[in-house]
């Protein structure tokens, strides 16, 4: 009666929290603004897209992905052999374990009449199975802790996981240990069974079942004698061994046994039995109820994703509303495994920065809650929009993502949308730019977050065009980490070989300060002046000036410096 | 064999296989082994204008990383390789910076210590393979095949941190189109800016650097343009064909890389080269290349002149 309550509760949560979680997948996202669509248009868009896949030479790359990518996790193989091993054993022993031993009288059975849960193979299969999960999660564990160096992040949520599927796969074993040692189980055992010839062969068997079998009896503090064994094989025989393997083949409880000794004394046999009985059963269910609020919820998301990908591939998608749809399903199919932050080409720009979102899987754990619209933090948008910008475009986290989400549609995407609403952003006015521009998404949104970041470089400088009084003598500090503009002599060089000085008709209108301007404006201690000529975000950075300067002033080298300077300048709040 | 560690960067896997494809068929023609090396990150040549650290110390794992293999870097990108040799630079005149840095690295269990090497593939042709050698592995040379080779700033300068040629009159590009029966055409825009290193950050004025470089190119009778940089070719075979979307009067300058030129000239299968990868070359552009290539005849007759003319 407990049990059916406990199932029917968590049933409900499960269903309830899935049809919740697909309900997601059409409603929330991340899209630029002035691009709304709704739910009814989003869930048509996908299924528009069905059949148009059902129906195509896409079909096969599906059944391909199906077998490669989900049942086989080659993405995975190809990158960890490790990861594979450990996701497999817990796969595969979960899932049998699932079907043959929790679905026993609906699936076992069916396939097999003379199923007895205590007869050899089952007996033996649920031990190796259990075992298969554990050594799985050993695996996992290890591979968390191993490469934390490499910046695997394990958040709070995966240690949960892992230990959610430990306890249910231990206090199972503990059960059966418990049960195995248990004198109360024994006996019932016995009145449900046995039939007796002469009253010594209870005794016997009883001595059998202590010697062999595991059985805690109050009848033997002392190991029985050889003749009363002897004689209880042969009751054994005769009454359980067609029901009753020996407890032998289930070896992982039999050899664990000893650890339910502290709550036998506690507890006494019986309630031992009980307690573990309620561990093993609340931990599955709470577990069926928990999955689709967790990270476990990728056992539906992933394979979705997996199959678009294979039917779409990287490529953009192209309507906005299957877009969104993509989007939402790639969110709820990260599993947080870290190989793409493994592989991200930008780790050490995160060991600089020290911003979590510069590493990709930790900037789909903190989507999630953009896309839901519940992080309202300006902090947290500002940290996440740098973290978004600081990517080189490398796509291997696309590539190697084992889930298949369109990690590089996403990003861009959540950048461009974050952006429009967001501080300026100053890591704009780098080449991370390049990429972004040659792909040519999103040209309109990349233009106004521009302007944005160009505006806060006016107010937040002084302009020699916009200097009212004579222009005083400053400092340019020792901070700056150069000296060689001291041996400018203003010949003009750097400004007449400039292309860039050359591509306009006024270029002081337009770039504040030529180069050798700058250099004097560094000679007379204003760095401040240097920092706000536009000429040093409009350098091409093709060092003509540098290489030709009579006499050695690094001036691209100087102009790298005050774009630094700048930079830090504006982020330090100045 | 000559072995290196082959620095691919962040542009050329995802964006331009096929350079990365040919050069490791030509480099394996002459005994040189480009060995992947997949746990090397981006060179931290984007984060420049942002934070001078944060643009050397990827650049530093990266030298730790080949350190560890007991290998030296070849590099294709012109800014990978300025990067990484800055980056080289630095560290070895600044003690204090290698060190902080190396307690970073030390939580992967890397180390640099300060003595890596970083060689372009043009230098590494140029001078481990040499000219003479490559000679005599050309199965066919061009007849009539006129390239605007363009160097791309960050492989000339600044002189003290590449260290490739001389940088206003290099010669090694030259003498290795040269070999081929190509000829290096002197044209305006040869020294200068492809303009990639403003795209994303003023558009406008980077189109116009590339526009100028596409014109100046075709000016002087370019059959094709042959870009070292991965930036400066993503500038020519994709911006290029942005820029003659929105303008459909321009005429397209297609791109030809020097290893796709040079492998066609060593017996290399074009799909091998991935030459119909690059956007800018159309099939016929491409048949018109192959057939101007003939067996490499021997000029004894001018030899005798020339010798009799010493005395």
């Amino acid at each position: 009666m407990v049990f059916k309550v406990l199932l029917g509760i968590s049933v409900a949560v499960c269903v309830l929290g899935v049809l919740y979680r697909l309900a997601c997948w059409f409603s929330q996202g991340l899209q630029p603004a002035g691009s709304a669509t709704t739910t009814s248009q989003r869930v048509l868009a996908a299924l528009g897209a069905i059949p148009a896949a059902l129906f195509s030479s896409a079909l096969f790359r599906m059944v391909r992905t199906l077998f490669v990518d989900l049942v086989f996790l080659k993405r995975t193989l190809d990158k960890s052999l490790l990861r594979w091993f450990a996701h497999s054993l817990i796969v595969v022993g979960f899932i049998a374990l699932f079907l043959m031993h929790a679905l026993d009288s609906q699936v076992t059975e069916a396939f097999f009449r003379d199923y007895q849960s205590t007869l050899n193979p089952y007996l033996f299969l649920r031990n190796l199975f259990g075992v298969m999960v554990l050594v799985g999660l050993g695996l996992a564990t290890y591979r968390r802790l191993s490469l934390r160096s490499k910046r695997l992040r394990s958040s709070l949520s995966d240690w949960a996981a892992l230990i959610f599927i430990g306890v249910i796969i231990f206090s199972g074993v503990l059960l059966e240990g418990a049960k195995i040692r248990s004198y109360t189980v024994y006996q019932e055992m016995v009145d449900d069974y046995a039939a007796f010839s002469v009253a010594e062969d209870e005794l016997a068997l009883e001595a059998f079942w202590v010697a062999e079998n595991g059985l805690r009896s109050p009848n033997f503090d002392l190991p029985p004698a050889a003749e009363l064994i002897a004689q209880g094989i042969e009751v054994n025989e005769g009454s359980c061994i067609e029901c009753h393997a020996s407890n032998r083949y289930a070896f992982a409880s039999f050899s664990l046994a000893g650890l339910t000794s502290p709550f036998t004394a506690l507890l006494g046999d019986a309630g031992a039995v009980a307690f573990f009985w309620y561990l093993h059963i609340v931990a599955c269910l709470a577990f069926l109820a928990w999955l689709p609020f967790s990270k476990m919820f990728h056992i539906l998301a992933a394979p979705v994703s997996l199959l678009i990908r294979g039917v779409k591939g990287d490529a953009p998608t192209a309507t906005p509303a299957n877009l969104l749809n993509r989007q939402m399903i790639g969110l709820s199919a990260c599993t947080h495994c870290g190989a793409c932050s493994l592989e991200c080409s930008s780790g050490m720009f995160y060991e600089h920065f020290h911003n979590d979102f510069i590493l990709p899987s930790e900037k789909v754990q903190y989507l999630k809650r953009f896309a839901a619209g519940k992080e309202k933090d300006l902090a947290v948008a500002k940290q996440m929009q740098q973290g978004l910008y600081i990517c080189t475009s490398c796509d291997r986290c696309t590539t190697v993502c084992p889930s298949g989400i369109n990690l590089r549609e996403l990003f861009v995407h959540a950048r461009y949308h974050l952006l429009a609403g967001g501080a300026p952003e100053t890591t704009l006015l780098s080449h991370f730019s390049f990429p972004l521009a040659l792909a040519r998404q999103h040209a309109t949104d990349h233009l106004l977050a521009l302007k944005k970041v160009t505006e806060l470089f006016r107010k937040s400088f002084h302009h020699l065009a916009e200097l009212t009084s004579p222009l005083g003598i400053g400092n340019t500090g020792k901070d700056f980490p150069h000296t060689s503009f001291k041996g400018c002599y203003s010949c003009q060089r750097c400004s007449n070989i400039c292309p860039v000085v050359r591509s306009y008709d006024n270029p002081v209108e337009t770039l504040g300060m030529l180069p050798h301007q700058i250099m004097f404006s560094l000679g007379i201690g204003r760095v401040d002046l240097a920092m706000g000529a536009q000429m040093i975000w409009s350098c091409s950075t093709c060092y003509l000036c540098q290489e030709h300067c009579p006499n050695q002033v690094e001036l691209c080298d100087i102009f790298y410096s005050l774009k630094n300077g700048a930079i830090a300048k504006i982020e330090a709040g100045a | 064999m000559k072995k290196f560690a082959f620095f691919l960067g962040c542009n050329i896997p995802i964006r331009i296989p096929q350079y990365a494809t040919a050069l490791t068929a030509v480099c394996q023609k002459f005994a040189i082994e480009l060995v992947d090396v997949p746990e090397f990150n981006c060179c931290g040549y984007p984060a420049r204008n942002v934070d001078e650290k944060a643009y050397l110390l990827p650049s530093v794992r990266n030298l730790a990383i080949a350190e560890k293999h007991g290998l030296e870097i070849l590099a294709i990108c012109n800014c990978c390789f300025a990067s990484l040799r800055k980056a080289a630079r630095v560290m070895a005149d600044s003690p204090g910076l290698r060190a902080e840095f190396n307690t970073l690295l030390a939580k992967e269990n890397l180390h640099y210590s300060g003595e890596g090497k970083v060689h372009h593939f043009l230098a590494v042709l140029h001078q481990e393979v040499g000219i003479a050698t490559i000679k005599t592995q050309l199965t066919k040379v061009y007849s009539d095949l006129k390239i605007a080779l363009l160097y791309g700033c960050h492989l000339l300068r600044p002189r003290q941190i590449t260290g490739f040629n001389d940088s206003f009159v290099p010669r090694i590009g030259e003498e290795l189109l040269e070999v081929t029966g190509a000829a290096s055409l002197d044209w305006r825009g040869k020294m200068e800016c492809c303009g990639a290193a403003l795209a994303g950050i003023n558009d406008t004025l980077s189109q116009k650097l590339l526009t100028e470089k596409i014109s100046g190119a075709q000016a002087a009778g370019a059959d094709f343009i042959t870009p070292v940089c991965a930036y400066c070719h993503l500038q020519f075979d994709t911006a290029q064909q942005h820029l003659a979307a929105d303008d459909p009067q321009r005429t397209i300058l297609p791109v030809l890389l020097y290893p796709q030129l040079l492998g066609l000239c060593l017996g290399i299968d074009p799909p091998r080269l991935g030459i119909e990868q690059n956007s800018t070359i159309s099939p016929a552009q491409l048949q018109a290349l192959s057939d101007q290539l003939q067996v490499p005849v021997e000029k004894p007759k001018r030899k005798q002149k020339k010798a009799a003319a010493t005395p």
